[in-house]
């Protein structure tokens, strides 16, 4: 009896994993352009050096320069958050299609101090 | 599992009847993903850190300068407001620099992937001649206040170390086609990707770099001087620009 009051719990439970399975299979199916078996690719846009320069205005970090952003980041999205640990600011701005220097606004800029670290990611193409 | 963190991405994750949704969305908040989540992004997003030390303010000990002059062998130039290199036959003029990783907030990781490393220093006053002017790792130690021509941690010969060694090199001067023709801006050109990495990994101890010109001794006087950090010109500050990834 007390079997029969775990039956549907253990059915359940077997739904779920292979609800799982037949999840994870779909997640994979929806990456598989991107992904290997068991092993990650990462088809970025670049994985080339960024010059990164605050640009200020007095001392508030007003835009970041962004220069020799590859061709192959053309039409992509680039967000940028500069923060001085206290104040942070963000921005975003489109590379154009045959990539090179691209300029972010940021709102809300920090002041500039000893150290100020700028966050990118380049979204796309 | 490695963790990775990828700001402004927002991976959920829901549970629904045994079916696994997963939906990678865009938000406005950062948040620290698991290498799993890295798989299903990495695809459209490439993250990239950078942190920019500033010589600032003109008394922070997270960046000490300081230039040496042989004509005053003895003397200290750690409280300059410029640094000035020199080749002149016996009067020559050097410069030595360093930035302190550690005011990088947050800390760069030691298994970071140094993508560029620009040493930005401002050309107050250029030479009439076109000038190469090399950088060389420092590999001992130094202090602001108490470097000398004499002390000076790669001797007092000239042209030493050889110009085969050192980091990088730029130009700097009036003349047409020279790279760094105008003063009253940052000369371009100065890389050490290599030497931060090092000092990042922990494979070498960060010390600095020595500037000099590639050719001292020069029979005529040649003279190019950047802002110093006693300046106090935050516009003018010497910088170091650090771009890494965490994830390779």
């Amino acid at each position: 009896m007390a079997l029969h009051r775990w039956q549907p719990i253990g059915v359940a439970s077997l739904l779920a994993v292979a609800g799982i399975v037949v999840g994870v299979a779909a997640s994979l199916a929806f990456t598989t352009g991107s992904l290997g078996a068991a092993a990650a690719m990462t088809p970025r846009c670049t994985t080339g050096p960024l010059s990164v320069l605050p640009v200020l205005s007095g001392s508030t970090v007003t835009s970041v320069t962004i220069a020799t952003v590859p061709s192959t980041c053309g039409g992509a999205t680039l967000r940028a958050t500069v923060s001085n640990g206290v104040t942070a600011g963000s921005g975003s701005a489109t590379v154009a299609a045959g990539g090179g220097s691209v300029t972010v606004p940021i709102v809300g800029g920090p002041a500039l101090g000893v150290g100020i670290e700028t966050d990118l990611i380049l979204e796309g193409p | 599992m490695t963790r990775s963190t990828l700001s402004r991405t927002v991976v959920r994750s829901t549970l629904v009847l045994g079916a696994l949704a997963l939906v990678v969305g865009i938000g406005s908040s950062g948040v620290t993903g698991s290498a799993a989540s890295l798989w299903l992004v990495s695809a459209a997003l490439t993250p990239y850190r950078t942190c920019t030390l500033t010589a600032t303010p003109a008394t922070t000990a997270v960046v000490a300068d300081a230039e040496v002059r042989q004509s005053t062998p003895t003397s200290n130039f750690g409280t300059t407001a410029a640094l000035t290199l020199t080749s002149s036959g016996s009067a020559n003029g050097r410069a030595y620099i360093r930035f302190d990783l550690v005011a990088c907030s947050p800390a760069i990781p030691a298994s970071a992937t140094i993508r560029l490393a620009t040493l930005r220093l401002y050309l107050s006053a250029a030479s009439a001649a076109c000038r190469t002017l090399d950088i060389f790792r420092v590999t001992t130690a130094w202090t602001e206040t108490g470097l000398t021509w004499n002390n000076q941690p790669f001797g007092i010969s000239l042209n030493n170390p050889p110009t085969a060694s050192r980091s990088d090199s730029f130009d700097a001067g009036t003349p047409v086609g020279c790279e760094n023709r105008t003063a009253g801006t940052y000369a371009v050109g100065a890389t050490v990707t290599t030497d931060v990495a090092a000092f990042v990994g922990g494979s070498a101890t960060n010390l600095g770099w020595m500037i000099r010109d590639d050719a001292e001794g020069s029979g005529t006087a040649r003279t190019t001087t950047f802002s110093a950090k006693q300046l106090g010109t935050l516009a003018q500050a010497p910088q170091l620009v650090v771009t890494y990834v965490v994830a390779p």
